[in-house]
């Protein structure tokens, strides 16, 4: 088959290069088709049970994706100054008139409500403000109001009076970028000193898409012309450097095409796709064109030489593409779909890298003018071979490598147990907000704002009452008394809004009872169904929101939360201002009833339907708000600790069950999965790369030997991580699979001329010796060309691409350092089994140790 | 009866129809004044039991129940209203009192049973939720005409069509409203709310109307939130009109001790 290949590809250039370039103008047209998705929500399969979950408690309680805008003044009165408020009062009218905006959700001074004491004996309902303030007495008695409400204070203006706030929530999160580009245009028309900022997650998620789609546009180009820059450098012949790029454009853009057109979206992942598949690509390139080089001489027959070449590059090529196609393949065994999505098209496009690479690159060369094949060797042979620096530093690096054979080993045996500490410290965390750089408007404002307010990250505790409401008895009591009304009972589980219906089945017939005998046993079922109805509103229970009330306070001790919003806190100051208005009536009412009843004015307010954001409709469940000041998962775990030890030390009302929601414990679920799945994949990629290299060089062995490089490499770059205390996030979770694939490629390069000169000159040192001339250089300059391809991409403004681009450097340093050192070091202490003196050849080394001396 | 008195007066009512319908005759304020009548004015007093059903945009529902008590002090002027709450059974007992004044605000009170509470509520925006449903305490009690101003926009063959302006509108959250007021009976059917860039966000409407001892009863009506797709339902059964309920039931101690009898 092999041969086949190369005959087509030297015989029918112009068959190749009609197919290639159909492939990508079919792909190409699919290009446009694009669709963004930065929702870290979808790092979750849409039917993971913790994002149903949340779902679930979103819809549950009509939770929206929030905006938040804050200003700061930096007066001695704060924010409360009659031009402050006058600012944020023409803000949020702006905002409330905006497309996409739930205009009845959103929480600012001008849409909360006041409820106080109007006088003695007096309770009075009232927009906090429903004009902005006059005076500066006014504006001043604005902040001693929201002071008095626990729901608002903190959350709504900041603790220190200097900060408030205006949540914008939205129908859909996608909009959110256009929202906070038009809010903040709105600021500017302001006439305010005070420092405007926007922040919440779905502004972060957002602009980070655009600014992604900025990136792939310029940082992928960019790469690749330094790429383009670097290989002249090293082969000086433009025509000669043009095919690999040929083969890096046309494999990115069939996969990304082929992506997009089966509907994927561009996840923060999928946009790197690129930017792997570029190395990867010229890679293989790199190595014919290399190898073609050194054979060709002037008058040659081109198309000799490149079939020559490619019999016995096509082999290795292979294995190298298929092993790296698997350590991405291995990606999809993690449970994050994105990640899937990403090593799929990865492995994909590595294996399409390859086709492309091995009939493209013999199809160019035989199309080659022979002037030009002529002048480019000329050109190569007559300067980096003797005189470059590789060419002068390249032999003594082989000579150190055999001669400090054994300090090389125990050196690599240090760095690996340093590594291993190393890795052992790993921090594992993510946060959106961190995608941006420090000095980016979305960290700065998330800073201030998490510094002046109790916290814009977001997790719910939800607990919920699962006790059913009828037991077996009772049913059957309930049964008859229905039964003689003449309505038959379901046999399914009764449920609140059932026995709500039943009430009112039980009503309409009272209003057309005829007889007494039927009142009367409407009056049984009602007297039986009223209780089971008030038992099932398990949160008017005092004892239920003591309990919970409990928990805030813990909660807020621990200091891990700037604080908790939940029922409790409602009812709490309903009650104090029905009652004195003064801080000793801050209680939970004595009974169920009472609770009702406060809450049945809280709903008297302008905004009633606040109160399902903290319990269902049916009272069975009931959410706890806590505000975080950061979006770190550690922080997030640390709070999920607490509320266990909490648990633990005072368990929950009988029958009732506590679970996690919200966008911070979202960001946990993730992580977890993401570290679980790609030790995983990982692990299972090491396995498989390992057996097929034992299968490539028919030898354990040089299994073995071969995954020394990879196993090095991916354990001094994740020590680094550790030891740096840089959080391990998803970019850096999967370069995992682009050090095992690149260092196997030098690997399996490296072992396998090593072999073919050994068998060749029958001696260590000599092969040696050799390899470390052409196949060396190979090996670093494709080193150098990747690391030094990325460099563009430091200077990128979204720190994820930053990381890519300083670990892709890193990555290929230590591979290339521990494939140049440590299997040269390897096969002299191996020697003796791995590349034993043929017998009839003369050994010129004594195969002792003492061999280095 | 004798044929020509019969023939006079059934020409004299053709005469008034005609001129009905050339309109004109009836001004927006006597349109709106006979309206007020028509829905919080019939009778002397008037007893009804509520039902409201409030579902949001999910189809979730809440129910409140309750019985109304009303008497009218003098015609299309102050009123008394009681309200006692039924449902849920946590909230029974819960009740409001409102002293309707025209010249001035509302006295309006409140008593708690679970808290052992009664208390004013102080005046101030009645603009504000009634217990947790799209009805405002002003769409309970009757929106004061004296804060409108009313124009007559439109007669079709059912409907007055009245457009209303408020005159304080920095007190409400609409900037105008139209109402239909049927011709026959006075009474509004459907009122729709405007906010500051004109959206219509907001809808009253009768879904239903019998005739009780004589007066059109609007007997089924909602309340649309169009932004928020929420709805309240709301139902009157048992209305009774001229019970003769004594002033005396509309105080303080009919709060802690509701009337019983009255309230059937």
């Amino acid at each position: 088959m092999r041969s086949q290949v190369i005959r087509f590809a030297t015989e029918h250039p112009r068959r190749v290069f009609a197919a290639i370039l159909a492939l990508v103008i079919a792909t190409a047209a699919l290009i446009p088709n694009i669709q963004i998705d930065t929702d870290p929500e979808n790092m979750l399969a849409h039917d993971d049970p913790a994002r149903v979950f949340h779902n679930q408690v979103k819809s549950d309680f009509t939770m929206y994706d929030s905006i938040v805008v804050g200003a700061i003044a930096d007066g001695p009165d704060g924010i409360f100054t009659p031009r402050s408020l006058l600012a944020l009062h023409t803000l949020t009218s702006e905002i409330l008139k905006l497309d996409g905006v739930v205009p009845g959700e959103t929480l600012a001074l001008s849409t909360s409500d006041n409820i106080t004491q109007g006088a003695p004996g007096t309770i009075r309902f009232e927009y906090l403000m429903r004009q902005a303030p006059q005076t500066q007495a006014a504006a001043a008695a604005i902040g001693e109001a929201v002071a008095r409400l626990p729901l608002l204070d903190n959350t709504l203006v900041s603790g220190d009076g200097k900060a408030a706030a205006i949540y914008v929530p939205l129908y859909h999160k996608e909009d959110s970028f256009e929202v906070a580009e038009q809010i903040r245009a709105l600021i500017t028309t302001l006439d305010s000193d005070d420092h405007y900022h926007i922040t919440g997650l779905p502004v972060a998620e957002n602009q980070f898409g655009v600014e992604m789609f900025v990136q792939m546009a310029i940082s992928a180009p960019m790469a690749g012309a330094m790429i383009f820059a670097l290989m002249w450098f090293f082969f000086r012949s433009v025509p000669l450097v043009v095919a690999p790029m040929l083969v890096a454009m046309a494999t990115v853009i069939a996969t990304m095409g082929t992506l997009i057109g089966m509907g994927f979206t561009v996840h923060i992942m999928s946009s790197m796709i690129a930017i792997f598949l570029m190395p990867i690509a010229v890679v293989d390139s790199v190595h014919i064109m290399s190898d073609f080089t050194d054979r060709y001489r002037a008058g040659d027959d081109a198309k000799a030489v490149i079939s020559e070449v490619m019999e016995d590059l096509f082999n290795p090529m292979l294995f190298t593409s298929v092993t790296s196609a698997v350590g991405f393949y291995s990606l999809m065994l993690t449970p994050i779909p994105p990640v899937q999505i990403f090593g799929a098209f990865v492995g994909s496009g590595i294996l399409l890298a390859f086709l492309i690479s091995v009939l493209l690159v013999p199809a160019y060369v035989v199309r080659l003018k022979p002037a030009t094949l002529d002048s480019m060797q000329a050109r190569l042979h007559g300067e980096s071979e003797h005189s470059g620096l590789l060419a002068r530093t390249l032999p003594s690096l082989g000579r150190f490598a055999m001669n400090k054979h054994k300090a090389l080993l125990i050196g690599a045996g240090v760095i690996l147990l340093a590594s291993l500490a190393g890795i052992s410290r790993i921090q594992i965390n993510d946060n959106p907000v961190r995608w941006f750089k420090a000095d980016h408007d979305i960290r700065i404002a998330d800073e201030v704002l998490n510094h002046h307010f109790a916290g814009t990250y977001d997790a719910w505790l939800v607990l919920q009452d699962n006790n059913a409401l009828l037991d077996s008895t009772t049913r059957e009591t309930l049964a008859q008394n229905l039964a003689a009304v003449g309505i038959t009972l379901s046999q399914e589980a009764l449920t609140p809004q059932a026995i709500a219906d039943l009430l009112t089945e039980l009503d309409d017939r009272a209003f057309s009872a005829e007889d007494d005998a039927t009142l009367d046993a409407i009056e049984a079922a009602v007297a039986q169904l009223e209780p089971l109805a008030e038992q099932s509103r398990r949160f008017l229970d005092p004892k239920v929101l003591s309990w919970m009330a409990g928990l805030q306070a813990d909660l807020q001790q621990s200091g891990l939360v700037g604080k908790s919003n939940a029922l409790p806190d409602i009812v709490k100051t309903v009650n104090r201002e029905l009652r004195s208005g003064k801080p000793e009536d801050f209680v939970l009412p004595g009974s169920a009833a009472g609770v009702a009843q406060t809450l049945l004015q809280f709903q008297s307010s302008h905004r009633p339907d606040d109160l399902w954001h903290f319990v269902s409709r049916d009272y069975r469940q009931s959410l706890i708000w806590l505000q975080l000041t950061s979006g770190d998962n550690q922080h997030m775990n640390q709070v999920v600790a607490r509320i266990d030890d909490y648990l633990d030390a005072h368990p929950l009302p009988q029958g009732l069950e506590a679970h996690w929601a919200g966008k911070a414990y979202i960001n946990v679920i993730w992580q977890d999965a993401m570290v679980s799945g790609m030790a995983g994949s990982l692990a299972s990629a090491f396995v498989i790369v390992f057996i097929m290299m034992a299968l490539l060089f028919r030898s354990p062995l040089y299994g073995l030997i071969a995954m020394l490089p990879l196993t090095l490499t991916i354990a001094f770059i994740y020590g680094l991580v550790g030891w740096l205390g840089k959080d391990y996030d998803m970019p850096i979770a999967v370069l995992s699979a682009l050090a095992l694939g690149l260092s196997v490629d030098f690997a399996i390069h490296f072992l396998e001329r090593t072999r073919a000169i050994h068998k060749e000159t029958g001696s260590l040192p000599v092969t040696l010796k050799l390899m470390f001339e052409e196949p060396s250089r190979a090996i670093s300059r494709n080193a150098i060309v990747i690391a030094l391809g990325f460099t563009p991409l430091l200077l990128a403004p979204l720190v994820p691409y930053i990381t890519v681009g300083v670990l892709m450097a890193s990555i290929m340093a230590v591979s290339a350092s521990v494939t140049l050192l440590l299997l040269p070091a390897a096969l002299t202490l191996l020697q003796r089994w791995a590349l034993p003196t043929p017998s009839g050849k003369q050994d010129a080394t004594a195969p002792q140790s003492n061999s280095g001396e | 009866m004798n044929t020509p008195i019969k023939k006079t007066l059934i020409a004299l009512l053709a005469i008034g129809s005609t001129l009905t319908v050339q309109a004109s005759e009836l001004s927006a304020e006597q349109i709106i004044n006979k309206a007020n009548q028509a829905s919080f004015y019939a009778g002397d007093d008037g007893r009804s039991q509520a039902r409201m059903k409030i579902i949001d945009d999910q189809g979730r529902e809440q129910l409140r129940q309750f019985t109304i008590l009303r008497r009218t002090k003098e015609a299309l002027g102050d009123q008394q209203m009681l309200v006692f709450f039924s449902r849920p059974s946590d909230v029974r007992g819960t009740v409001f009192r409102v002293e309707k004044k025209i010249a001035s605000d509302d006295d309006r009170w409140l008593y708690l049973p679970g808290l052992d509470l009664l208390r004013r509520i102080s005046a101030g925006d009645k603009r504000t939720s009634f217990v947790g449903s799209h009805f405002f305490y002003e769409d309970v009690s009757g929106r004061n005409p004296r804060e409108d101003s009313f124009a007559l926009v439109e007669e079709t063959d059912e409907h007055y069509v009245i457009d209303a302006t408020p005159k304080d509108p920095g007190s409400v959250e609409f900037t105008h409203y139209r109402v239909w007021i049927d011709k026959t009976t006075f009474l509004p059917m459907k009122a729709e709310y405007r906010d500051g860039q004109d959206n219509l966000y907001r809808r009253v409407s009768v879904a239903k109307v019998e005739t009780v001892q004589g007066h059109p009863t609007v007997v089924r009506s909602k309340v649309e939130d169009l932004r928020s797709g929420g709805a309240t339902l709301m139902e009157f059964r048992g209305v009774e009109y001229d019970l003769g309920l004594p002033e005396s039931i509309f105080s303080e101690r009919s709060m802690r001790t509701p009337p019983t009898q009255y309230l059937r």
